[in-house]
């Protein structure tokens, strides 16, 4: 075969635009962008802080879709087409170096999500995220106003619910320091409440404990956790000073399972996210064990109730003891 | 002033020196960008500084300004070269090289400011968009005019590729770029990810790849000195390469919520791209059977063989993560970043490096300064990106697996972190590369004392 220009020309032309036409042309003619369950439009804040998220090129690193196999937060729901219906450009993304935000919205609380965007670091300790606090105070509202959007009417059940206990947790502070432990405590079940923590605090498990805390508590909490880190100026109500729970054990004796509950699920409406789905049952109370040893100076770890041991723990005596009853603060 | 633009070959020339100053300028905002995936506060506070500015900036600067211009350069010599005559109009190229630079320069200057599109590989705003599809438009013209008026009747394979490069781009850039939509250059909804995705595809594509591969027809079988192993094989790989790789884009959004159809169409077509791939391969390697020794001995020649072997070696991987049940596993994560590494610096990198080096001494009418300078980049390079392709890989099989296996995108974070460093380490390497190859630029270009013997520009076989 001979190749001739006209032949070149017209030939590379036609053999491709036939290609073309069955990838792009017979979608565009065939695909509807009808809106799925849970999407509604954007408020213009919300559409503002979408614009920021593009320009800013907040896809490089966050997806925006959830695939049959995923399990990390938010992976509840699976993309469906109507999700992204009249959003321009839905960028679906390439790159998983943050977490999927397609089902973000409510799944924080707004003062972490402002927190968040001011340094990524003040709320999670080991993000790559860069610093946004060169945008504007509005600019930064806009975005976290979008972010709180995605996953339309669902996370609008989650921000409603986000809301109403930020509300509450908001006057149990306003209340004092000890009438906003005493409300905390009552928002714990009362199984939970009355569980000590089943595993013994040795020294893996309490460096386990603290190397988690690091990872994921400091910023919020602070090194020494009386809840003055870096984020405390942008969170309200403030994150909690764990020194002084050491007045409020339940029956002078119960803390393990309270904080087991509270870092498994966290504290809704305030900054505390839930980690149910990063960490697995034994680390979460190996962070119980570090923040009652660290910060009380008093565990609960294997006091009555308490079960069998399991095969791999050694025998182990709780050196802690409970302070005396009417210990003045 | 107006000499200086009819002069033979002065835009090719304008071309390949653009793109190696594009190659400094891209792996520069590589590095940056590297290091922030290691050290995020490194710079803070400076916005145009940022990952998700900084990251376009180097992709962008990379893929059009670097391996793209540095190809165009290369062609507009081999183009009248191969057709015994010269290029139709010297300033038509030099007006197709400021719109094509002012497109590739709105990347450093607008992405760092906000002024993007967002869209992966699309990101370049409306009006570089008009100048790019300008600058197309004028090489069309004149490419196609250069052909009329050639001097050899056979079309060689490079005259194909080099033609049909840029009649494809021009249909394929505001396609893809949603030229008709100037505000966002999106269309609402789903649809636009396929789109997206369709250029974002075809630029490594139909693009670079056909610029590339007629560079690596022109260079090989000079340096070996024997005609093209086989014509038919030339054929096939031109008009397969068309027919497959347009489809293929869908296979970026496979687990999103498109149709079946179009998930079965481009999974398909995407393991069919061995086929031309492979053919172009065999095709030059036949060629250049025999005569490796002189591919060995002339640095340019050999990082155009380099480019080769990393093409066989991108698109065996590609095929094979465009399947469903691999993809599971290599999707979201480095893994694909090693991947687009090796297939643009790797392929399109190395033979606009070798072709370019090849090239230069008979476009300047000087010896290239020093050999030894190519080998040099060649080493580093090659360090840096085998480095690349390793690490990366690694990083994204951990990844891949890991949330597979249930772990959260925030748990396996902090285990990247050596993955990162190395990765960030390499691409000093890159760097060096990139500017051990300016420098031998220069000190080629700069005006030759007058006992330096100048080398006549040679004819093209």
């Amino acid at each position: 075969m001979k190749m001739t220009p006209a032949f070149l020309i017209v030939g590379a032309l036609l053999v491709f635009w036939a290609s073309t036409f069955i990838i792009v042309g017979l979608p565009s003619m065939t695909m509807k962008d009808n809106p799925s369950d849970i999407w509604r439009p954007l408020s213009p804040l919300e559409r503002e802080g979408h614009r920021l998220y593009v320009k800013n090129g907040c896809s490089y690193c966050h997806s925006l879709f959830i695939r049959v196999s995923d399990w990390d937060i938010g992976a509840e729901r699976i993309a469906k087409a109507g999700d992204y219906a009249g959003i321009e450009p839905a960028i679906l993304g390439s790159e998983r170096t943050g977490p999927d935000l397609s089902q973000e919205g409510g799944e924080h609380s707004d003062d972490w999500n402002i927190a968040h965007f001011k340094n990524p670091r003040y709320t999670t300790p080991v993000s790559l995220m860069p610093s946004w606090d060169f945008l504007t105070n509005h600019e930064i509202a806009a975005l976290a106003a979008y972010v709180q959007a995605l996953g339309g009417k669902d996370a609008d059940v989650r921000q409603k619910r986000q809301r109403e206990w930020k509300r509450q947790a908001q006057a149990a502070y306003a209340g004092g320091v000890d009438r906003n432990i005493e409300w905390l405590h009552a928002q714990v079940p009362e199984v939970w409440r009355r569980m000590p923590n089943p595993y013994p605090a040795t020294e893996a498990a309490l460096q386990r404990g603290k190397r988690i805390y690091q990872q994921l508590c400091i910023n919020c909490h602070s090194p020494i956790g009386d809840g003055n880190g870096p984020a405390q100026p942008f969170l309200g109500p403030p994150p909690l000073n764990f020194t002084i729970l050491r007045r409020h054990l339940v029956e002078n004796r119960y803390i393990g399972g309270i904080f087991y509950y509270q870092i498994m699920n966290g504290i809704t409406g305030t900054a505390m996210p839930y980690f149910k789905k990063h960490l697995e049952s034994e680390k979460i109370w190996d962070l119980a064990n570090y923040l009652a040893v660290s910060f009380l100076g008093y565990t609960d770890a294997n006091t009555e109730p308490r079960g069998i041991d399991a095969s791999y723990e050694g025998e182990w005596q709780n050196r802690y003891q409970a302070p005396a009853v009417n210990e003045s603060p | 002033m107006t000499n200086f633009f009819h002069k033979p070959q002065s835009a090719a020339l304008a071309f390949m020196v653009a793109g190696a100053v594009w190659f400094v300028v891209g792996a520069v905002y590589g590095m940056f960008s590297a290091i922030h995936l290691v050290a995020p506060e490194f710079l803070p506070h400076v916005a145009p500084l940022v990952f998700g500015r900084e990251r376009p900036v180097h992709v962008n600067t990379m893929l059009y300004g670097f391996t793209g211009t540095m190809l165009v350069g290369v062609g507009l010599y081999y183009l009248p070269a191969l057709l015994k005559t010269r290029l139709w109009s010297e300033p038509l190229a030099w007006i197709a090289f400021a719109f094509w630079n002012l497109t590739v320069l709105s990347g450093p200057l607008g992405f760092a400011f906000g002024l993007t599109q967002g869209r992966e590989y699309n990101e370049y705003v409306w009006l570089a968009d008009v100048s790019l599809v300008l600058a197309v438009a004028c090489l069309i013209v004149n490419t196609a005019l250069t052909i009329v008026n050639r001097r050899e009747q056979q079309l060689y394979v490079s005259i194909w590729y080099f033609m049909a490069t840029f009649l494809w781009t021009a249909s394929n850039y505001p396609l893809g770029n949603v030229m008709w939509h100037p505000a966002t250059g999106a269309m609402p909804g789903l649809i636009d990810s396929l789109f997206l995705w369709f250029w974002g595809h075809n630029l490594p594509g139909l693009l670079i790849t056909p610029l590339a591969t007629g560079a690596a027809y022109f260079v090989i079988p000079r340096v070996t000195r024997t005609p093209l192993n086989s014509h038919t094989l030339s054929l096939l790989g031109f008009w397969l390469l068309i027919a497959l790789y347009s489809h293929i884009g869908g296979h970026h959004v496979l687990q999103s919520p498109i149709p079946n159809w179009l998930k079965t169409v481009s999974v398909v077509d995407s393991v069919s791209m061995v086929l031309p791939v492979s053919i172009v391969v065999i095709n030059l390697w036949l060629t250049a059977r025999g005569f490796g020794g002189r591919v060995w001995s002339d640095p340019p020649a050999r990082l155009v063989m380099g480019g080769i072997v990393w093409y066989i070696i991108t698109c065996i991987q590609g095929p094979l993560q465009s399947l469903p049940f691999l993809q599971r596993v290599t999707h979201f994560n480095n893994w694909t970043v090693g991947h687009a590494h090796i297939a643009m610096l790797g392929f399109g990198g190395y033979i606009a490096l070798g072709a370019m080096w090849h090239v230069l001494p008979l476009v300047s009418g000087r010896p290239v300064y020093s050999n030894k300078l190519i080998n040099l980049q060649f080493g580093l390079i090659t360090f840096g990106l085998t480095g690349f392709f390793v690490v990366l890989t690694m990083a994204g099989l951990v990844q891949g697996t890991a949330w597979h296996n249930g772990e959260t995108v925030l748990r396996v974070l902090p285990q990247l972190a050596p993955f990162m460093v190395m990765r960030a380490a390499l691409g000093v390497f890159i760097l060096t590369a990139a500017l051990v190859g300016l420098a031998n630029l220069y000190l080629t270009l700069r005006p030759a004392r007058e006992e330096e013997p100048l080398l006549r520009g040679e004819e093209a076989a």
